[in-house]
């Protein structure tokens, strides 16, 4: 059985489906409540594959909202909490999404491996980052020329060049896509001159620097807040394919000529009998997902039941053949641009 | 998996500081300490009572009630022991005085003869309370009576699991009352809880986890004698009106 551990996008999201699914007891409460609310396993869901293999899962609410982020313990909690439920269930492999996987990582759960009488066994876990990669990289080979960008004269700038899915992204990149030019962007010079060295090429920029020349833009870092970007300074056209986490790239960015993408979601060749994805908010429900949960679904249809993707930079260009092949032969494909989309040529 | 810019992702630095252990020497320390280990050195030996108790209603089951009995009273002598071992005297007549309202509808129950509230209220209600504050507790005590708490949960575990087996195999029968004695008693553990917060604050033990260690443990009891999500639902809302 797969696992697919979630939350709500916001508190208010989150009461409204509490109340839907009959949970009246946290519905009704404040964040306060929420905080102290158990994890639950709220679906199960049977999927066949486009090649006829069965698989059965469970969606895991964790109970947690974006609005606790600032309180280290709850969302530790809420976490680990999650987690100790899916194995309690004897779910082979789970996919860790949202923040589910940005929390375990920032906050360095891998120390908490003990949860009361449980000891998490890290095998059964997955962050579903090689999928996520690899899917964004399928989604600009597939848009960009849609657009009108020439892959092997495009300049590509990843933002979060040096995080676990960004390191992955310009591996792929290089080794694989053949692009003209990787713009690296990322907070910390250290790791991103290693990057460099790793690639064997790359040019390191300040995000201010980069935008303006890049053809396509991977955002796998979410963007501050407050962070102000003329779009004036934005070539046309544009692929920008938001990776991150909320995706919120498209309020950001928007006018004739400049494609926001939202990244690491794909869609499944038929129609899924769950109500969970209401909850992510996606375009097509039945059919769409984030690619890290797809990924447990895809380990679990290869009887694939380990921690595929792990910790950070393990992320190699076998592994995400692996997960791609996979996932097509499964029946999933990347999200692409709409398709009235027009054309353009350079 | 997908990326966030980790400065949304602060940690504070006084909440990094709190998971460090207490110091146990300290006045404040053992001042909060009489009462929570009171409290438990009363929790345990009123549940021995209790299991005696159940044995004369269950009498089918009366050496195995009798048994789990006195295993709480080895948790009892367990807990004296983590209050001398910090020369703490532990405020007996705060514990009676925080179990009073529980006890008496434990006893209640017990005179009317009402086998599930005296189930619900034991081994439910009391023991989710246990497992979950000696879970949190295990986490922050000293090294003595970590170790004295780590025999003691597991054991919360198969006094727990009496009372759902029980509920379960007679759940049809009992589930009306079951729902009315949770309704009554529920509440309490919530005051209970917030009665005891401040000084669990200074044991380094936070009220939030402590009320969700309750509830996972409730939850899952409730799951496992039988009752859906949303009767649970319906049963926890008890605890947060």
């Amino acid at each position: 059985m797969f696992g697919l551990i979630g939350h709500s996008t916001s508190f208010e999201d989150a009461k409204r489906k509490a109340l839907d699914l009959g949970y009246d007891h946290i519905a009704e409460g404040d964040l306060d409540v929420w905080c102290t609310a158990p994890p639950q396993l709220v679906e199960h869901v049977k999927i066949v594959s486009a090649i006829g293999k069965t698989i059965e899962g469970a969606y895991i609410d964790s109970c947690f909202v974006p609005e606790m982020l600032s309180r280290f313990k709850t969302a530790r909690r809420k976490v680990l909490n999650a987690m100790e439920l899916a194995q309690k269930k004897g779910i082979s492999i789970t996919a860790l999404g949202g923040f589910t996987s940005i929390i375990f990582e920032n906050f360095n759960l891998l120390q908490n491996q003990k949860v009361r009488n449980t000891t998490l066994d890290w095998q059964r876990f997955t962050t579903g980052n090689t999928h996520t990669a690899w899917v964004i990289c399928r989604q600009l080979e597939q848009n960009a020329p849609r657009i009108g960008i020439d892959l092997r004269k495009s300049k590509v700038a990843v933002v979060g060049a040096t995080g676990d899915i960004g390191s992955a992204v310009c591996r792929w990149l290089t080794n694989r896509t053949g692009v003209s030019e990787l713009l690296l962007v990322a907070r910390q010079q250290k790791p991103l001159l290693e990057l460099q060295s790793q690639l064997g090429g790359g040019r390191i920029l300040s995000l201010d620097e980069a935008l303006p020349e890049a053809d396509i833009v991977i955002w796998v870092a979410s963007m501050p807040k407050t962070l102000e970007i003329d779009p004036s300074k934005i070539k046309r056209p544009c692929l920008m394919i938001d990776g991150g986490y909320p995706k919120n790239l498209g309020e950001k960015f928007s006018g004739p000529g400049i494609h926001v993408l939202k990244g690491g979601i794909v869609q499944f060749f038929k129609d899924i009998g769950w109500s969970m994805m209401e909850l992510a908010e996606m375009e097509n429900p039945k059919r769409e997902m984030f690619a890290c949960f797809a990924e447990a679904m895809i380990l679990e249809f290869e009887n694939c039941h380990t921690n595929f993707s792990w910790g950070r930079n393990n992320i190699t260009l076998e592994k995400m053949d692996f997960i791609g092949q996979a996932s097509e032969r499964h029946g999933f494909s990347a999200v692409g641009l709409k398709s009235n989309i027009q054309t353009l040529t350079v | 998996m997908q990326a966030l810019a980790s400065n949304n992702l602060t940690v504070e630095k006084e909440e990094l500081i709190s998971d460090a252990l207490p110091d146990f020497a300290s006045e404040s320390y053992k001042d909060a300490y009489s009462r929570i280990n009171a409290i438990v050195i009363e929790g345990e030996e009123e549940a021995y009572a209790n299991f005696c108790d159940l044995a004369k209603l269950i009498p089918e089951h009366a050496d195995e009630l009798v048994r789990l009995g006195k295993m709480e009273k080895k948790h009892m002598h367990g807990f004296c022991a983590c209050g001398r071992n910090l020369a703490v005297k532990p405020d007996m007549p705060f514990a009676k005085k925080f179990f009073s309202r529980l006890h008496n509808n434990f006893l209640e129950a017990f005179a009317a003869g009402d086998t599930t509230t005296c189930l619900l209220i034991q081994c439910i209600l009391i023991e989710s309370f246990a497992i979950s504050a000696y879970n949190v507790y295990i986490r922050v005590a000293d090294p003595f009576a970590k170790r004295i708490t780590e025999g003691v949960v597991q054991d919360e575990y198969l006094h727990l699991n009496y009372g759902q087996e029980w509920l379960k195999a007679n759940l049809d029968s009992v589930k009306k009352d079951l729902m009315k004695a949770n309704k009554v008693n529920l509440p309490l553990i919530k005051s209970m809880l917030d009665e005891v917060s401040n000084d669990a604050e200074v044991l380094h033990m936070d009220k939030e986890e402590l009320m969700e260690e309750f509830m996972i443990a409730y939850q899952d009891s409730l799951l496992e004698i039988g009752l859906d999500n949303r009767e649970i639902a319906r049963m926890a809302l008890a605890a947060v009106i």
